[in-house]
C-alpha cells in the first residue's frame, strides 16, 4: 500500500517536474504566439504611390506575413468618390479590421460609424475623422502646428529683426491635418501680434498651385519671413518659387511629412528649411502592432479610442543636419 | 466660298462680341484690383502673371486649335503630364536634355497620332476618344512606367531644368518665351498654312469640308499632334518651375476646366469654325487677372473656383442678352 502510494507520489512529483519543465521550456513561448491566421485586414488609403502610404503598407504587410492574417489594399487613387465606394464594399466584406486614411474630417465619418456598429474594428491612420473609432495611429497635428508656429515666432517675431510676415499653404481647408494645424498655429500667433499671416490659401496638395501662390505672395510681400506648408510634397513647389525668386536665404520654408529620403533631399537642395517629420516608416510599424493588438481583442476599457501618437523628428538645414533621420523604401 | 463667308458673319459678330465683353470685364477688373489690391499694379506682379499663365496659354493654344476644328481634347492634361514624365525619367537617368526632349517629342507625336486615328479613321467622337485616351495614358504612365508612383521630382541642378526655368533675356523667362512660341505657332498654323484653312472649314461644316475633297483626316492628325506637342511644352514649363511632375494635376481636373473656360470665354464656340489667337489671349487675360487678384486678396482656391464659375455664367448670360438667339444664328453646341 505504502509502496503504491510512494509510486503515486513519485509519479505525481515526476509529473510536476515534467510539467514545470514543460512550462519553462514551452509554456512561455506558447503564450507569446497568438493565432491570428485566417483574420482579415483591409487598408483603404487616399492613394498608393506616395511614400507615406507605401511605407505604411510595407510595414503592415510585414506584420500580416509574420502572423498569418491577410492584408489587402484598396487604392482610391485620390478619387474621393471611389474611396467611399471602396470603403462601402470593404464594410460589406466584414473584415476583422479596417484601416482608413481619412481625406477630410467628415467624408468617411458615417461609414466609420457604420463599420464599428457592424463589429468591424476601425483603425484610423494619421488623419482623423470627426467620428472616433477603435484606434488611431498617427501624428499629433496640434503638437506639430504649435511647434512650427512657435519656431516661426522665434525666427520671425519680436527681436528677430524680421517682418513677421507668414504665408500658410494648407493642403485642403477641410483636411484633418490642415484644420488642426491651422487652429494650433493661429492660437500661437494670436499671442504674438507682430506675426502677420499674409496668406492662407490651400493648394489642393499640388506643388504647382503652391508654387503659383508663393510666387504671387512673394511679389506682394517681398519681405516675407516664413512659409508654413502643411505637407512637404506640395511645399516643394513653394520652396522652388522661393529659390527661383532668389530669396532662399531670406524666407524660411517649413513643412511636415513622413520623413522619407525626398525630405532630406529637399533640405540638402535648399528647397525647404525645416521639416517636422512624423516618420511614416515608424508609423507603419506602430500601425502593424496596433492591428495585431486589435485582432487579439484590444480596446480601450472606457470605450474611447486607443491612440498611438507618432514621435516627431525635426529635420533641419544647418550644422545639425543628419541624413540618417530620413528613411528610404 | 463667298456664301460660306457670309453665312459665318452673324456667328463671327457673336463670338467677337463675347470677346469684347470679356475684355471689358478684364479691363474693369484690372482697374479695380489696381486701386484696391496692394501690389497688383507693379512690374514684378506683371512678371508673375506672365510666368504663372505660361502653361495655361500654351495648353489653350492646343485646345483652341482642336476646338476650332470642331474637336475636343479631354486628354490634354494627361498628355501634358505624360510628356513631362518621359522628359523627367530621361533626365533622372542621366540623359542629356536634347535627347530627353527628342524622346518626349517622339512620344507625344505618337500619342497625338493615336488620338487622331481614333477620331479620323475609327470615327469615334472626339469627346469619347480623348476621354478614353486620357484614362489610357494616365493608367499606362502611372502604373507601368512610374510603377504606381504619383510624383516625380526633377533635379533643379540639371542644366535642362535650369534652362527651362531661367531668364533668357532681362524680364523674359524661358516659360514666357515658350508661351510666345506656342502663340506664334498656333497663329502660323491657323492663318498661314493650308491646313489652317481646312481646320476652319472642318469647324464650320465638317461634312461639307469632307465632301468638297478637303484632306480632313490628314488635317485631324495635324491638329491632334499639334495639341500633343503643345501639351508637352506646357508640361516642361510647369514641371521645371515646380520641380515636380504630379499626376494629381490630371485627376484633380481643375486645369482642364480652366483650359476649356479660357477658350470658350475668349469667344471660340465649342462647335468650332471661328476664333483665333486673339480669342485665346482675351480668355487667358480674364482668368489670370482674376486668379492673381484673388490670390493677392487671400481668397481661397475653392472660392476662386466658385468665382470663375460665376464669371463664366455671367459672360454667357450677358452675351445672350446683347445678342439674342434666333433660328438663323442658333446652332447646336454653340454658346
Amino acid at each position: 500500500m505504502m509502496y503504491k502510494m510512494g509510486r503515486k507520489l513519485h509519479r505525481a512529483a515526476l509529473g510536476a517536474v515534467v510539467g514545470a519543465f514543460a512550462a519553462l521550456t514551452m509554456g512561455s513561448p506558447a503564450n507569446a504566439e497568438f493565432d491570428l491566421a485566417g483574420k482579415r485586414v483591409i487598408f483603404v488609403p487616399i492613394s498608393m504611390g506616395i511614400s507615406l502610404t507605401e511605407g505604411w503598407a510595407r510595414r503592415m504587410g510585414e506584420h500580416a506575413d509574420i502572423h498569418g492574417y491577410s492584408f489587402e489594399i484598396r487604392d482610391a487613387a485620390f478619387n474621393m468618390a471611389a474611396m467611399t465606394e471602396l470603403l462601402a464594399k470593404a464594410i460589406t466584406e466584414k473584415p476583422d479590421v479596417l484601416v482608413v486614411h481619412n481625406p477630410t474630417v467628415q467624408l468617411l465619418a458615417r461609414q466609420i460609424r457604420q463599420a464599428e456598429a457592424d463589429g468591424i474594428k476601425v483603425l484610423q491612420i494619421n488623419l482623423q475623422s470627426n467620428q472616433p473609432s477603435t484606434a488611431f495611429v498617427g501624428a499629433n497635428w496640434e503638437r506639430i502646428g504649435t511647434g512650427i508656429a512657435e519656431d516661426i515666432v522665434k525666427e520671425c517675431g519680436a527681436g528677430s529683426g524680421k517682418s513677421g510676415k507668414v504665408s500658410i499653404i494648407p493642403g485642403q481647408l477641410t483636411a484633418a491635418d490642415s484644420v488642426i494645424m491651422n487652429e494650433a498655429a493661429f492660437k500661437v500667433f494670436e499671442q504674438h501680434p507682430e506675426i502677420e499671416v499674409v496668406s492662407n490659401q490651400a493648394s489642393d496638395w499640388e506643388p504647382e498651385k503652391a508654387r503659383q501662390i508663393t510666387a504671387t505672395v512673394l511679389q506682394q510681400h517681398p519681405d516675407l519671413c516664413a512659409i508654413f506648408g502643411h505637407w512637404d510634397v506640395h511645399t516643394m513647389g513653394a520652396g522652388n518659387a522661393v529659390k527661383d525668386a532668389g530669396k532662399a536665404d531670406d524666407v524660411l520654408v517649413y513643412s511636415t511629412g513622413g520623413g522619407d529620403d525626398v525630405a532630406c533631399k529637399a533640405i540638402e537642395d535648399g528647397i525647404q528649411d525645416r521639416i517636422w517629420s512624423y516618420d511614416a516608416d515608424g508609423q507603419g510599424r506602430d500601425a502593424g502592432t496596433m492591428i495585431d493588438l486589435m485582432l487579439q481583442g484590444a480596446a480601450a476599457a472606457d470605450g474611447s479610442m486607443l491612440i498611438a501618437e507618432s514621435p516627431l523628428k525635426i529635420i533641419k538645414a544647418g550644422p545639425d543636419y543628419d541624413a540618417g533621420m530620413c528613411w528610404s523604401m | 466660298m463667298a456664301e460660306g463667308l457670309l453665312s459665318l458673319a452673324p456667328g463671327r459678330r457673336k463670338s467677337n462680341l463675347l470677346a469684347m465683353i470679356v475684355l471689358a470685364v478684364t479691363v474693369a477688373l484690372i482697374i479695380v484690383f489696381s486701386i484696391a489690391v496692394d501690389g497688383f499694379a507693379t512690374v514684378g506682379n506683371l512678371r508673375v502673371i506672365l510666368s504663372n499663365s505660361a502653361s495655361l496659354v500654351i495648353l489653350s493654344c492646343g485646345m483652341g486649335v482642336v476646338i476650332i476644328s470642331r474637336g475636343l481634347d479631354l486628354s490634354l492634361i494627361a498628355q501634358m503630364v505624360a510628356g513631362a514624365t518621359v522628359f523627367s525619367i530621361m533626365i533622372n537617368a542621366g540623359a542629356p536634355g536634347s535627347l530627353a526632349l527628342l524622346v518626349a517629342v517622339a512620344t507625344m507625336v505618337l500619342v497625338g497620332m493615336m488620338n487622331a486615328w481614333l477620331i479620323a479613321y475609327v470615327e469615334i467622337p472626339a469627346l469619347l476618344a480623348t476621354l478614353a485616351s486620357a484614362m489610357f495614358i494616365t493608367g499606362l504612365f502611372r502604373f507601368f512606367i512610374l510603377r504606381g508612383e504619383y510624383l516625380l521630382l526633377l533635379p533643379k541642378t540639371n542644366p535642362a531644368v535650369i534652362f527651362l526655368s531661367s531668364e533668357l533675356l532681362p524680364g523674359v523667362s524661358a516659360p514666357v518665351a515658350l508661351m510666345f512660341v506656342a502663340l506664334a505657332s498656333a497663329w502660323f498654323l491657323l492663318r498661314r498654312m493650308s491646313a489652317g484653312r481646312t481646320i476652319y472649314a472642318m469647324g464650320d461644316n465638317f461634312q461639307a469640308a469632307r465632301l468638297s475633297g478637303l484632306p480632313v483626316r490628314t488635317t485631324t492628325i495635324i491638329v491632334y499632334v499639334y495639341a500633343a506637342l503643345a501639351a508637352l511644352m506646357a508640361g516642361l514649363v510647369m514641371s521645371s518651375a515646380s520641380g515636380t511632375v504630379d499626376f494629381r494635376t490630371v485627376t484633380n481636373g481643375t486645369l482642364l476646366f480652366e483650359v476649356i473656360l479660357v477658350v470658350v470665354l475668349g469667344g471660340i464656340p465649342l462647335r468650332g469654325g471661328r476664333g483665333g489667337i486673339w480669342n485665346i489671349l482675351v480668355g487667358v487675360a480674364l482668368i489670370v487677372v482674376l486668379r492673381n487678384g484673388m490670390t493677392l486678396l487671400n481668397v481661397t482656391a475653392q472660392t476662386q473656383d466658385v468665382v470663375k464659375g460665376v464669371v463664366l455664367i455671367v459672360a454667357i448670360v450677358t452675351d445672350n442678352y446683347l445678342n439674342p438667339r434666333d433660328t438663323e444664328t442658333d446652332t447646336v453646341g454653340d454658346l
